[in-house]
């Protein structure tokens, strides 16, 4: 099975990371990696929802920043964070599944569905930055408009607020999440109800006049998408802290990037793609007179003109895409 | 007898235009039914208004005698109506099997998988059960979707248009497939291809402006006067229009 050849080699690909990097990176680099595994989850998400859900949601910023902020305040108020993390993949969920509903139970055509999430994003971005001041508070937790919640606590041992996790223990934790991200992708999409909504991605109309509710497939991986760009959201608290930066266009922008420059239609391509893009961002960053921003668009241009289909599926040259009754890699 | 599909003073307007006018007809188990006329006498709006893709402005469509106007199109497909539309409607991106397997909704995984290969050998496809949809010939797709429609063994199967962009010998064996489908299945052509009808059917629902012109058998509706006047573009006066 090729399928479960691939998940094993995943769980051999984390396991040598959990063990190599840890070793070799100096912390400063490992909570960097943290990030890019909390970025490689948010790929993942929108590998799903936009690859194979054939949903293009520009918002899954919105909830990966939902994510982060339901941990954070969930988190100080609980001053624990043991129900913090189901909270931070509930909120999200909750917010796409309502959302969700009005979108697909209402038939609005997939350009409206793409502004609309775009909009949320802006929405919340706009809304999250002008919460300063005391009188912006969820129970302890002060929402601090542009500054954010710089005293997001990290996750500590389950039902021991008193034993916070060092941020190796972190990444172990982040390496550990995107593996059975993946996973759960790759079991959802070899499910009846993942292999029907590849096939209402291949062709909505035909779906339907073979008796397939397609609003509720639709509905169902939208917020599945969700709940795990929520976990890559608290990934990323446990690393930085949250602000609005986490709904701004930079991040909606970015994701999408990763999943055409890593490959649409594939889970790991999006997964790599995130990840060397962030590196070489990051890198980037260090040179003078570049904008990175620059780079990146710089990488799309050449991506979407040489390897359309996005450097994954080109690099294996089989098109997994196109390979007959193939779920994905 | 309950019919198994009828529409009672179905109307479907957009703005001011009347493309369905007040169309009563029948369709009874087992029956092959031929619904023509010429470009815009309004059948593609019937179709979709049959199919649940939009929604009539008046009369009712009655599944078995029960009310089933304004329903969603899965909902309709559910009742076991097979619905092959104008242009193929296929997974381009999945294989033949899988494509028939998902039409195959209610059954196991390996059941589906049995009943696919049963229909594929039924339309002489199996050999294409493994290839990719994309990258099949007109013709096959055009089985593929056939395939995809009769598997899971509807009560009525519905079709738009079937010979369209064939060859005369792919119309010939589509021809001879309806045939053969309709043995077990009752179905509604929608067609404005006479030698095809000719070919087919046995009773013939003609539509011009919307309206039924004229229901009756094949021979007697091919040699209607007006019936050829509709097809040659002449007015038909309203005197002679006959609505059942």
């Amino acid at each position: 099975m090729r399928s479960a050849f691939e998940i094993i080699a995943a769980i051999i690909v984390a396991l040598a990371a959990m063990f190599m990097l840890p070793r070799i990176l100096e912390l400063f680099a490992l909570i960097n990696a943290t990030v890019y595994v909390s970025m490689a989850v948010l790929a993942l998400s929108l590998a799903l929802v936009w690859g194979f859900g054939g949903i293009l949601c520009f918002g899954q910023a919105a909830f990966f920043g939902l994510g982060g902020y339901a941990y954070a305040v969930a988190a100080i108020n609980f001053a624990d964070t043991t129900l913090a993390v189901p909270v931070a993949l509930a909120v999200p969920a909750l917010v796409a599944a309502a959302l969700g509903y009005v979108m697909f139970f209402g038939r609005i055509s997939d350009v409206y569905m793409g502004a609309i999430t775009l909009t949320l994003t802006l929405i919340l971005f706009n809304f999250v930055n002008s919460t300063a001041g005391d009188q912006w508070r969820i129970g302890a937790a002060p929402l601090g408009g542009f500054n954010g919640i710089p005293a997001t606590p990290p996750l500590n041992f389950p039902g021991d607020p008193g034993n916070p996790l060092p941020p190796e223990t972190i990444f172990l934790v982040a390496v550990f999440a995107l593996l059975l991200c993946y996973i759960l992708a790759k079991l959802t999409l070899r499910s009846r109800f993942g292999r029907i909504c590849v096939a209402i991605r291949e062709n909505e109309r035909r779906a339907e006049l073979l008796g397939y509710d397609v609003r509720f497939y639709k509905l169902g991986i939208f917020t599945l998408g969700a709940a795990m760009a929520g976990l890559a959201g608290m990934l990323f608290a446990n690393c930085v802290f949250v602000s609005p930066t986490m709904f701004s266009l930079f991040y909606s922008g970015q994701i999408i990037i990763w999943v055409m420059v890593g490959g649409l239609g594939t889970l790991i391509g999006p997964v790599i793609g995130a990840i060397l893009l962030n590196l070489l961002t990051t890198w980037a960053g260090t040179l003078p007179d570049i904008n990175p921003s620059l780079i990146l668009g710089v990488v799309l241009v050449l991506a979407v003109l040489m390897v359309p289909k996005g450097v994954l599926p080109s690099l294996t040259g089989g098109l997994g895409r196109l390979r007959p009754g193939s779920g994905a890699r | 007898m309950t019919p198994l599909l009828a529409t009672e003073h179905l109307t479907m307007r957009f703005g001011g235009v009347v493309a369905v006018d007040d169309v009563s007809f029948t369709v009874n188990a087992g029956e092959l039914r031929c619904l023509i006329g010429p470009n815009g006498a309004g059948k593609s709006t019937l179709f979709k208004c049959l199919t649940g893709q939009l929604r009539p402005s008046a009369g009712r469509i009655l599944w078995r005698g029960r009310d089933i106007t304004g329903w969603d199109s899965f909902a309709i497909a559910r009742l076991g109506i097979g619905i092959k539309t104008q242009v193929p409607s296929l997974f381009d991106g999945l294989s033949v099997l899988e494509s028939v397997r998902l039409a195959l909704r209610r059954e196991t995984r390996e059941r589906a998988r049995i009943q696919a290969m049963a229909t594929l050998d039924r339309l002489g496809i199996a050999d294409l059960a493994l290839r990719q949809v994309a990258l099949l010939a007109h013709g096959q797709r055009q089985l593929v979707e056939f395939a995809m429609v009769v598997a899971p063994e509807p009560e009525i199967i519905i079709l738009d248009e079937p010979t369209a962009g064939m060859s005369a010998e792919e119309t010939a064996r589509a021809a001879r497939l309806i045939r053969e489908l309709n043995a077990q299945h009752a179905i509604i052509v929608v067609e404005h291809d006479m030698k095809f009808i000719r070919a087919i059917a046995k009773t013939v629902t003609v539509l011009h402006q919307g309206r039924v012109l004229i229901e009756d058998d094949v021979e007697r509706v091919l040699a209607d006067r007006r019936v050829h006047d509709v097809y040659l573009g002449k007015a038909v006066a309203p005197q002679q229009q006959v609505t059942v």
